[in-house]
């Protein structure tokens, strides 16, 4: 930056100047909007941490003492393992969304019909659908355990049961973000040149092995965004629990680490608390991306 | 050179600054009139209502009121935003379990003077319970200043399938003695039947939430959830595990309720409109609903523990000024508008969502028997007498309350003996209340 600065400064007019000040002028606006809206909160929310605040008053530094409490809390330790445990739906959801994609890649009649269907619980709103599936996983007469029902199973009460309400939200977000990743892939999937198939054909390669040596391969940027994003949004899961299980469910079970945080900062006053775990969830977000491409870098390869 | 960059980019952004600010508190500039703004929540019959009473209130003032709404849901994060923005609202609804804490923090301005001298309001003819409830004296609720008025009182009371009763010619309960727990479970076994012959029932005694319900039997047993300074969790006593016991085994043992794993709220409320469910809580907000129903039901005490006596609690929201407002007397003034004005009070009535706040007003709404409940009397009986607060609105946060209620599906299943339970809970809700207490400064 600063050698270009150095490169140009002979050959610098008035009007020059002028443009570039107008340049900053344009810069300014989001960068205030970010120093203003993004980095002065993150910034008191560290500060926040440090003190005994609840949100009312104003705050009163404690040191260490929330973190401190953070380690001995049993519901802090539980919901950040729910919300572990819900990420299982991200590898469930991949793979579904990718054989959905090679489905509906093909050339069929009501094609269109098809990916819309996939992609209309993605528009829709995350609360309505909440309530939806709340409704379906009624353990009495919710569509689910009537369906369950026909084939003679007898259903759980999905969202009462500490057992079954993780895989009743997990079913449920995979089913929402399906649409997403399929429309993603299937994207990729387009893109990939129709050259290497032939290619590998002439060679005598079969479905699986194409599929695996160069399908796969070729969609792994997209694969590489979907985990990424899916594990950045997943630890922030909140809406679909506050609606479904507005207590955090049967013994804690269903309650994730920002529906907790939420409870604490606004049901029981305790914001410094709230904001010391968020910074913990932050930092532990930021490093899972790190090394998460870390390790993408370490594997990338090009075929040209 | 370098620094003229450095000096042209400052510039900009405090020229930017400049801009962005003045934009913001563009919207509040002085017009010269009066304003007061005013925070709620709340459904199409509030905002009817609170129109008229701020039209009403803006005319015999001269100020202008800027009304905030927001959806229930969104209400407290929003609030708590403002506050912690330092934007306190004039006038804004106030939660009954949050007047400690914001008395304690200075957020809510004592009101006592104004609303006692006041001339648009007579205290005396305003419930006790839903005035009580908004005093604070620095240690207990219930007491000393009063720092809101109430929007509403809330009675929980307990409603019975008046039809279902006749179709199968059992003597309709009693509206004056409460059932003893044996005659509630007596009748309610009879009124669980199977009617079309399937094999499978489609008709229960009740169905109950343990949330909302369990209150009301651990009371009337004798049991409480706090002693009296409110310092100790006493949920561990006999009482209050007979009582819990007792709910678990309306389920697993009498089997009177729909599905025996759960006590949903959902499908028991669905039931109980369709009319499969003998036994159901009424609040008042539930009238407008409940008046559509094809069945007819009437309002009776709930039954009754040891002590023979019905309990129950009643809920209650407040309206209190902020702290930070220009006009303590003007902003006063709008609340005893919107907590006591006839003609906002009439149509919240009519709306069936509340019971008035007014005493002689609620004397004729009692009278009045064209509309459902036949027995309105038992609303007025609870606020009056045997209702009481939750248990977690006089304390300093519902920490230690949900506690309680986090880990309880074991006993509702019937795999966990309620004595057994509660006795693990009670350290743990101890725990949260001292710390609760600690924050409040007090025990």
């Amino acid at each position: 930056m600063s050698t270009t600065v150095l490169r140009t400064k002979p050959r610098r007019s008035r009007l020059h100047r002028r443009e570039q000040q107008i340049a900053l002028l344009f810069i300014a606006i989001p960068l205030i909007g970010f120093l203003l809206f993004t980095l002065y909160p993150l910034l008191y929310s560290v500060y926040a941490s440090f003190t005994s605040w609840n949100g009312l008053a104003a705050p009163k530094f404690n040191g260490l003492d929330n973190y401190i409490k953070m380690w001995n809390d049993p519901y802090f330790l539980k919901s950040m393992w729910n919300t572990l445990f819900l990420m299982i739906g991200i590898p469930i959801g991949l793979v579904l969304s990718m054989a959905l994609a090679l489905g509906l890649n093909r050339k069929m009649r009501g094609i269109t019909f098809f990916r819309t269907v996939y992609y209309v619980p993605v528009i829709s709103s995350i609360a309505a659908i909440a309530i939806m599936w709340q409704w379906a996983y009624n353990g009495d007469f919710g569509l689910v355990n009537q369906v369950l029902d026909l084939v003679g199973i007898q259903g759980p009460n999905w969202l009462a049961d500490k057992d079954t309400v993780k895989p009743a939200l997990i079913i449920m977000a995979t089913w929402k973000g399906l649409g997403y990743s399929m429309l993603l892939y299937l994207a990729a999937l387009q893109s990939v040149p129709r050259y290497l198939y032939e290619a590998a054909a002439l060679d005598g390669a079969g479905t699986w092995q194409q599929f695996r040596n160069i399908t796969l391969p070729m969609v792994r940027p997209v694969t590489f965004f979907l985990v990424v994003t899916s594990i950045i949004g997943g630890s922030q899961i909140f809406i679909e629990i506050n609606i479904m299980t507005p207590l955090g469910g049967p013994e804690f079970s269903s309650a994730s680490i920002v529906w907790y945080i939420w409870r604490q900062a606004f049901n029981n006053l305790h914001m410094g608390y709230a904001s010391a775990m968020s910074i913990v969830l932050g930092l532990i977000i930021f490093i899972v991306t790190v090394i998460q491409f870390r390790l993408n870098r370490r594997n990338q390869f090009s075929i040209d | 050179m370098k620094k003229s960059r450095l000096i042209a980019a400052s510039v900009a952004m405090i020229a930017t600054t400049g801009l962005l600010l003045s934009g913001c508190s563009a919207g509040a500039a002085d017009t010269g009139e009066k304003q007061l703004t005013f925070m709620f929540r709340g459904g199409e019959d509030e905002k009817a209502a609170y129109t008229t009473a701020i039209k009403a209130f803006e005319k015999a003032n001269d100020v202008k009121v800027k009304i905030i709404s927001t959806t229930a849901d969104d209400y407290a994060t929003k609030l708590k935003a403002a506050i912690a923005g330092k934007q306190i609202p004039d006038v804004f609804y106030i939660a009954q379990g949050d007047i400690q804490a914001y008395v304690n923090n200075g957020v809510v301005l004592d009101i006592t003077e104004y609303v006692e001298g006041s001339d648009t309001l007579d205290l005396d003819n305003i419930w006790e319970y839903g005035v009580d409830s908004y005093r604070f004296d620095g240690s207990l609720v219930g007491e000393g200043a009063i720092y809101a008025l109430p929007k509403d009182v809330g009675p929980f009371s307990f409603g019975y399938n008046k039809s279902m009763f006749e179709a199968a010619g059992i003597p309709l309960p009693d509206v004056d003695t409460p059932l003893t727990l044996q005659e509630f479970v007596d009748i309610s076994k009879q009124l669980t039947v199977d009617l079309n012959g399937d094999g499978e029932l489609d008709q229960w005694g009740t169905g109950l939430n343990v949330q909302w319900s369990l209150q009301s039997f651990a009371w009337s047993n004798g049991a409480d959830f706090l002693n009296k300074d409110r310092t100790k969790v006493t949920v561990d006593t006999p009482e209050f595990a007979e009582a819990l016991q007792w709910f678990a085994d309306l389920s697993n043992v009498e089997g009177i309720t729909p599905s025996t794993s759960q006590a949903q709220t959902l499908d028991t409320y669905q039931r109980w409109m369709s009319g499969q469910i003998a036994f159901f809580p009424v609040g008042p907000w539930d009238v407008s609903t409940y008046a559509e129903l094809d069945f007819d039901w009437d309002l009776i005490p709930y039954p009754a523990g040891k002590t023979g006596e019905s309990a129950t609690w009643v809920g209650s929201l407040g309206i209190a000024v902020g702290s930070t407002t220009e006009d303590p007397e003007l902003s006063a003034k709008l609340v005893e508008y919107l907590s006591a004005d006839v003609t906002a009070q009439q149509t919240l009535v009519d709306a069936g969502v509340q019971i008035p706040n007014l005493k002689d007003m609620a004397d004729t709404w009692v009278a009045d028997s064209t509309t459902k409940p036949a027995n309105k009397q038992e609303f007025l009986d609870i606020v009056n007498g045997y209702g009481r607060a939750l248990p977690a609105n006089n304390t300093y946060n519902a920490e230690w309350y949900d506690e309680l209620f986090t880990n309880i599906q074991p006993v509702l299943d019937g795999t966990q003996t309620a004595a057994d339970y509660l006795k693990e809970a009670q350290p743990k809700m101890q725990a949260f209340l001292d710390d609760a207490n600690l924050q409040a400064g007090i025990g």
